[in-house]
C-alpha cells in the first residue's frame, strides 16, 4: 500500500516500511528513489507526505518516520 | 486567521527554539513531541514548547505557514526546521551544533550542558 502510494509520483522508488509497533499504523518508512536529488531534507519529506497523505488523512497511518536516499548515497 | 498568523510570527521571533507541539513540555501528549524535547534538552539551549493539540485553527494555520502537515514543527531562529528526522542527521553532522551557537551568539546564551 505504502509503495504504491509512493510510486504514484517517485515511479522508481524502493520502498521498505518497518511497523514500530505491531499495529501497522506506526510506520518507518525508507524511501530510496532519484526524485530526491538534489532535494533538501525538508522537501524530500514533504515530498513523502504529500504522497501519503491519504493514508494520513483516513488514519491507516497514525505515527511516520520518513529515511530518505538516493540511489547515489546507498551506493556510497 | 491573520490574527493566527501574526500570533505565530511573535511567538517564532520570540524564542530561538521553539515547538508547536502536542502537550507541555512537563507533559507532552504524543510520543514525537516527548522526543523532541529529550531531543533539544541534550543540546542544553533554552527551548520553547506551545502546545497545540486542541488548537485546530492554529495547527491550521501552522501547516499553511510551513507546508508541514505534522507536528511537531520545529522553529530555529525563526527558521522552519522540520521535526527530529530532520534534526537528528543535522545533530549528527555538527551542522545543528553550529546553527544553535550562530542564533545564541548574539543573546550572550551559553549551553548549560554539553552532551554531544
Amino acid at each position: 500500500m505504502i509503495a504504491a502510494m509512493l510510486r504514484e509520483t517517485m515511479p522508481d522508488a524502493t520502498v521498505k516500511v518497518v511497523d514500530m509497533t505491531g499495529t501497522m499504523d506506526h510506520l518507518e518508512v525508507f524511501v530510496t528513489t532519484k526524485a530526491f536529488a538534489g532535494v533538501s531534507l525538508l522537501d524530500r519529506h514533504r515530498m513523502v507526505e504529500r504522497a501519503l497523505a491519504p493514508a494520513r488523512a483516513d488514519g491507516r497511518i497514525h505515527a511516520l518516520q520518513i529515511r530518505t536516499a538516493t540511489p547515489e548515497d546507498t551506493h556510497g | 486567521m491573520a490574527d493566527l498568523h501574526e500570533e505565530i510570527q511573535r511567538e517564532i521571533a520570540a524564542n530561538p527554539i521553539l515547538v508547536y507541539g502536542k502537550g507541555t513540555k512537563d507533559a507532552p501528549r504524543c510520543g514525537f513531541t516527548l522526543e523532541t524535547i529529550q531531543f533539544f534538552n541534550t543540546f542544553g539551549y533554552p527551548f520553547e514548547v506551545i502546545d497545540v493539540l486542541e488548537n485546530m485553527p492554529k495547527r491550521q494555520a501552522l501547516s499553511e505557514i510551513t507546508d508541514w502537515q505534522t507536528l511537531p514543527k520545529v522553529f530555529i531562529g525563526g527558521q522552519f526546521m522540520g521535526d527530529t528526522d530532520i534534526l537528528g542527521p543535522m545533530a549528527d553532522s555538527g551542522e545543528l551544533r553550529t546553527l544553535l551557537e550562530k542564533t545564541f551568539a548574539d543573546s550572550g546564551v551559553t549551553p548549560t550542558i554539553q552532551l554531544r
